[in-house]
């Protein structure tokens, strides 16, 4: 009862690691192989961690590492004492879920309606022009999207005169609370396509005689769509869903700065202009980085998070 | 198909071979024409052997086409030396500061603003006693201008030689507030000397002329996309009510103590104008939303009546105009002020500008050669290079005098490639240069601007507004230079401060409260338009904004000490 126990605990790791060996041995053609790759990742993911010393420092260019003034956490908690902070965490949050939603959901349902479309020639039109728009820069979407929703000969507020639904044009772009729709309505209609692509190769995946079984025991399209597609891409969902969970914080700025005016700046600043305008703006290299570790440290916490609660419900894991 | 290849590679290797050839022998010429010139001139200061500078500038050049140009080739026959250029793209605060932190400097750099994060990473060179021994074109140039180059009140070292035109005049007004000729033009040329005459003049002819050319009229709008607010929205607050260009800033003459100028009572009144004009919808109701081409687009269509703005940003829109043939949209700039009791003051003399300008830094291998250069650029024989061109080629001299035949006139006016093909005025930025107005030992003007050119610029149209108000320039409408003190302490919007100090922090929190404010403000109903604007200021005092005036005015009298000792 005693001593085989302990036979165990010292007899599995010599067996383990001479297996080991013995594997790297028969696979050194492959380890050799993804040397080079180990090494990129090293170089450009991880090596650059150590900027991040810049954080706890009153960094100034053109003095060595050793010369860099020492401060610990003072970056820190200026950041998380300046109110500012705040406001633009509610808005890079509130139009990160926004995005995280319509975003998600949109493309599979346009996915699901184009995958049930028979006439091929079609679909694949209406594939390829709907995806078109994501190779075109934020920045002339932005003109075609203020432009659109301008008083001044706007083409949605034409319309929405022309039906009587609004007696003066609207003013969509100052309405503080309406930026965040703006921005999400602009994202989806963007990418929306895109990112249905790998949705629609999920479907390509699914085995048709699970359609033609269901078919025969008299299941209608609804209950095709409902009991065989969604469950087909199921895995392929939840991979995204728990990446763009992780990705959250990090929804970059260029949307907000470009669709953004001063008058609604309250609802349009976003983290990464705030690091942009207060940290490297203003050459606070240190408080940039600072507010670059804390982004990544959300994002890693956010990743993690959204991974443990998919593997623990549905068994789905990115790790 | 391989066929056509292989004959392709052959024509590549022969004329690869051919290259090498002629760089070899041209390298045995040059070593031997140096030998030759360090034989004969060892002991002459002014060697000709060629070298190679550096260059980096924040200002990209879109004209820069290395030494090859007429004037280029000029310069390298003269000094020996060539230019190699690099130019900021994007942010160039970035670049430096990359530049800073790897210790790798450019033999002359030109940082703009940014110079402070160079001289702090001890990457120029002190030019006092370089300019002592081996500069007096420089010398007789600057003057006692040369005083304003110093660095700070501690550390008198000059880094940076000031490259903004010297003594220069001014012909344009620049800014001011802008009317079509067609609204002047039917009210029979009133006198608009207040911002209630601008008012009167765009509501009259508004409500005769509702629309224009079918489409609705625009009485007035403004140009507020990101930093372009502070051209067309703040900075006229401050003319308007007798400042002059200090940026962000207005400095009391008597006391020479600076404020953030929206913190003035009068500019509340300014505010409280554009306030009114939107409560009347005589302001374009898209005026802070619209981006910057919407707002040319409606300028080029001809339906806006009224602009406040610098003429830089509306010059698109302008041509545009000229172009369709609509000399009546075009605009005419008058001085309006708030009230009879300001003078409207864009022609007041900042002295001149030193701040920004070109350094030789710690990495240059031949410094006395690079002074040497600089020295030679503030010569009349480069400044006349720079700016007339080759003899012969780009003007003659006819009677003493520099002509510049019409036909090439012509050219220089419309070719866009004129300068990048030619080299004229594309390195006068390198260098001291004189400004606009400053005349040779032969009686003419060093650069080709004179006011005859403007005028002969001028449409008809414009002539006539202009000869119904008794002016033969717009400038005339305008109060001059002489009618006002010259600053002592420059352009306060030239005053740098430490990057990471407080008052950096604070002056871009006072800027993103100002965005946010003055917009909230005009477009608020009337009655409301006192409580913004008192949030505006209880906001800019919660930051601290009279700390940050103290810390700023300390700077501006060690500037105002460190200028005029």
């Amino acid at each position: 009862m005693e001593v085989s126990p302990e036979k165990a605990h010292t007899a599995v790791p010599v067996k383990k690691k001479k297996s080991f060996w013995k594997t790297a041995l028969d696979q050194k053609l492959l380890y050799l192989m993804s040397i080079p790759f180990v090494i990129w990742v090293f170089v450009f993911n991880y090596l650059p961690v150590w900027g991040w010393t810049m954080a706890f420092q009153n960094f100034r260019p053109g003095r060595a590492f050793t010369e860099q003034e020492w401060v610990g956490l003072t970056h820190f908690i200026n950041l998380f004492q300046d109110d500012y902070f705040y406001l633009v965490l509610r808005n890079t949050v509130a139009m990160s879920v926004m995005l995280l939603v319509a975003g998600f959901t949109i493309p599979i349902i346009f996915a699901v309606l184009l995958n049930e479309v028979r006439h091929s020639l079609f679909k694949r039109s209406v594939q390829t022009i709907s995806y078109l728009p994501h190779f075109v820069s934020w920045v002339v979407v932005a003109g075609i999207v203020t432009k659109m929703l301008s008083t001044d000969g706007g083409i949605v507020n034409d319309i929405l005169m022309a039906l009587n639904i609004v007696d003066s044009p609207v003013q969509f772009m100052s309405k503080e609370k309406w930026f965040w729709w703006i921005v999400t309505f602009s994202d989806v209609w963007k990418e929306m396509g895109w990112n249905s692509i790998i949705f629609l190769a999920a479907m390509a995946g699914i085995d048709p005689q699970l359609y033609e079984a269901a078919k025969v025991d008299g299941a209608g399209r609804w209950r095709r769509i409902w009991h065989i597609t969604l469950p087909g891409i199921r895995p392929t969902m939840m991979v995204i869903l728990i990446l763009s969970i992780g990705g959250m914080i990090s929804i970059g700025f260029e949307r907000q700065l470009l669709l953004g005016n001063s008058l609604v700046k309250e609802y349009s600043d976003v983290l990464e202009l705030y690091a942009l305008n207060y940290g490297i703006g203003l050459g606070r290299y240190s408080y940039g980085t600072a507010i670059g570790i804390f982004n990544s440290i959300v994002s890693i916490v956010l990743l993690l998070l959204a991974n443990g609660i998919f593997k623990r419900f549905t068994k789905t894991s990115v790790m | 198909m391989k066929h056509w290849f292989g004959k392709l590679l052959g024509i590549f290797l022969v004329l690869s071979l051919m290259v090498a050839l002629a760089a070899c022998g041209g390298d045995e010429d040059s070593s031997k024409q140096e030998e030759k010139d360090s034989d004969s001139m060892a002991s002459d200061d002014d060697s000709l052997e060629p070298i190679t500078f550096t260059m980096f500038s924040a200002d990209t050049n879109p004209s820069w086409d290395g030494m090859n140009s007429a004037v280029g080739q000029a310069i390298q026959e003269a000094t020996g030396v060539t230019l190699e250029a690099d130019f900021a793209i994007g942010d160039p605060k970035e670049r430096i500061a990359l530049m800073a932190a790897g210790g790798e400097y450019p033999d002359f750099i030109l940082p703009k603003g940014d110079g402070d994060l160079l001289v702090d990473a001890g990457a120029m060179l002190d030019l006092t006693d370089l300019i002592e021994e081996h500069a007096p074109n420089i010398k007789a140039m600057y003057g006692d201008y040369l005083k304003r180059m110093r660095w700070s009140e501690d550390d008198h070292s000059i880094y940076f030689l000031a490259t903004a035109g010297v003594d220069e005049e001014y012909w344009s007004p620049g800014t001011g507030f802008w009317l079509q000729h067609a609204v002047v033009e039917e009210l029979g040329y009133p006198e608009i000397n207040t911002v209630e005459d601008f008012e009167n003049a765009i509501r009259t002819y508004y409500e005769k002329h509702p629309e224009i050319d079918g489409q609705p009229t625009i009485p007035l709008t403004l140009n507020a996309d990101d930093w372009r607010m502070l051209i067309s929205v703040t900075n006229p607050a401050v003319f308007a009510t007798g400042g002059s260009d200090d940026g962000e800033w207005v400095v009391d003459f008597e006391t020479q103590e600076a404020t953030l100028h929206y913190r003035r009572p009068e500019e509340r009144e300014y505010f409280r104008w554009l306030n009114h004009l939107n409560a009347e919808g005589l302001l374009d109701p898209e005026a802070f939303v619209q981006q910057y081409d919407q707002y040319v687009a409606k300028i080029s269509s001809g339906r806006v009546l009224g602009l406040i703005d610098a003429d830089w940003h509306i010059a698109d829109a302008q041509t545009a105009l000229r172009e369709d043939g609509k000399y009546e949209r075009m605009y005419g700039v008058y001085p309006a002020t708030l009230t009879k009791d300001y003078k409207f003051a864009t022609f007041q003399s900042s002295g001149y500008l030193a701040g920004w300008g070109i350094g030789i830094s710690v990495n240059n291998p031949d410094p006395v050669r690079a002074i040497k250069f600089l020295d030679w650029m503030a010569s009349d024989e480069a400044q006349i290079l720079h700016n007339w061109g080759v003899e012969g080629e780009h003007y003659t001299i006819e009677d003493g005098k520099r002509v510049i035949s019409p036909e090439e006139m012509e050219k220089r006016l419309s070719d866009t490639e004129y300068n990048k093909r030619t080299g004229i005025e594309v390195f006068r930025a390198y260098g001291p240069n004189w400004g606009d107005g400053v005349l040779d030992p032969s009686g003419q003007t060093y650069t080709i601007n004179t006011p005859d050119q403007i005028k002969e610029n001028y449409t008809e149209k414009e002539k006539e507004v202009l000869a119904n108000y008794g002016v033969e320039m717009w400038k005339d409408l305008y109060p001059s230079a002489d009618e006002f003190p010259v600053k002592p302490w420059g352009a306060a919007w030239q005053i740098n401060w430490e990057s990471d100090s407080d008052i950096a922090l604070k002056f871009q929190r006072a800027q993103d409260t100002m965005y946010r404010r003055i917009p909230e403000a005009i477009l608020a109903k009337p009655e409301d338009f006192d409580k913004v604007y008192d949030t505006f200021m209880d906001d800019l005092d919660k930051i601290g904004v009279e700390k940050m005036e103290a810390d700023f005015n300390e700077l501006l009298q060690a500037k105002i000490r460190l200028w005029n000792d």
